[in-house]
């Protein structure tokens, strides 16, 4: 049997070249990273911020929780080849101010951006994914409405 | 009158929402009248924000050419209300609803129907974090709903 050179053989085939590495990442993915690095980037401030100010940790801890159950979720959609890991590392690491009031409103801030970016995903997102980022930024104004005091006593 | 064709289900979810709506602007009547000061003025505005928000689907529903789903004379309440701590209890069920109500429209295709929906599903569930003073971190989302569901297309993955 005659054998033929490698290129001229793997030439031959209709699937993707294996020799030109791996296909982009689609659109729904990268928008789904994109929330993932948001959320991790939500969840430093926070950590931080309770870290500076721990007289903060009751009332911040459990929306850090949260924002955990958020970055999970996500997490939970991206299908990771094995033998590879997922890597998020906070890219935003903001200096966390002296006072405990502002150190609220930068938070307050962080949240609203979140939601501005989450409501920008919806659209060329699965009809899951979208309920997904509507519900996560719906949680985010419920924690600007915490923050705020907005509670009715 | 403008008849344009929207999927059925576009029309399904706003017409639930719609349902939903009617059902707080009675729900609201209920527990209003057993709350008092500050409470009971809350109630009243937020009251008037279920009517105005059931005009508007009313007013979109319409305009798809579809017949907006009427009101019900009356509602079973989920639970017995005679009181203001039961009274604030039945807003919060009412707001969550209403929450769920609104996701339920992100999930069509539409594009302004979708971005729609996740605007206003941030009112209710707002309002639920006023009466309740807690927050949830999937606001209208069900248990099954958080689950994954198929598997996304993957590339490569950053390492």
């Amino acid at each position: 049997m005659t054998t033929l050179p490698l290129f001229v053989a793997l030439s031959a085939c209709s699937g993707p070249n294996p020799l030109k590495g791996p296909p982009p990442l689609a659109a729904d993915v990268r928008t789904l990273m994109s929330a993932i690095l948001a959320e991790d980037n939500l969840v430093y401030l926070y950590s931080k911020t309770i870290d500076v100010h721990s007289g903060l940790a009751g009332e911040l801890s459990p929306l850090l929780a949260e924002h955990h159950a958020h970055l999970s979720q996500l997490q939970a959609r991206i299908i990771v080849p094995p033998g590879r890991h997922l890597r998020v590392h906070p890219t935003a690491r903001p200096s966390v101010p002296a006072t405990t009031q502002a150190a609220i409103a930068q938070i307050m801030t962080a949240e609203r951006a979140a939601i501005s970016a989450q409501l920008k995903r919806l659209a060329g997102a699965t009809s899951s994914q979208a309920q997904l980022y509507a519900s996560i930024a719906a949680c985010e104004a419920t924690h600007i409405t915490l923050l705020n005091g907005q509670t009715i006593s | 009158m403008t008849n344009t064709q929207a999927p059925a289900a576009d029309v399904a979810a706003l017409q639930a929402a719609l349902a939903a709506e009617h059902a707080a602007v009675y729900g609201y009547g209920v527990a209003g009248a057993l709350m008092q000061g500050n409470d009971q003025d809350t109630a009243m505005s937020y009251w008037r924000s279920h009517q105005d928000a059931r005009d508007t689907l009313t007013a979109m529903i319409s305009r798809l050419g579809a017949t907006p789903v009427a009101a019900s004379a009356a509602y079973d309440l989920p639970f017995a209300v005679n009181d203001a701590a039961s009274a604030r209890r039945l807003v919060v069920y009412i707001e969550e609803g209403v929450t769920r109500a609104y996701l339920a429209i992100v999930a069509v295709s539409e594009a302004s129907l979708r971005a729609f929906g996740a605007l206003a599903m941030q009112e209710p569930a707002d309002r639920a974090t006023a009466w309740s003073g807690q927050t949830t971190a999937f606001p209208g989302m069900t248990p099954a709903a958080l689950a994954p569901k198929t598997a996304l297309a993957t590339g490569t993955v950053p390492t």
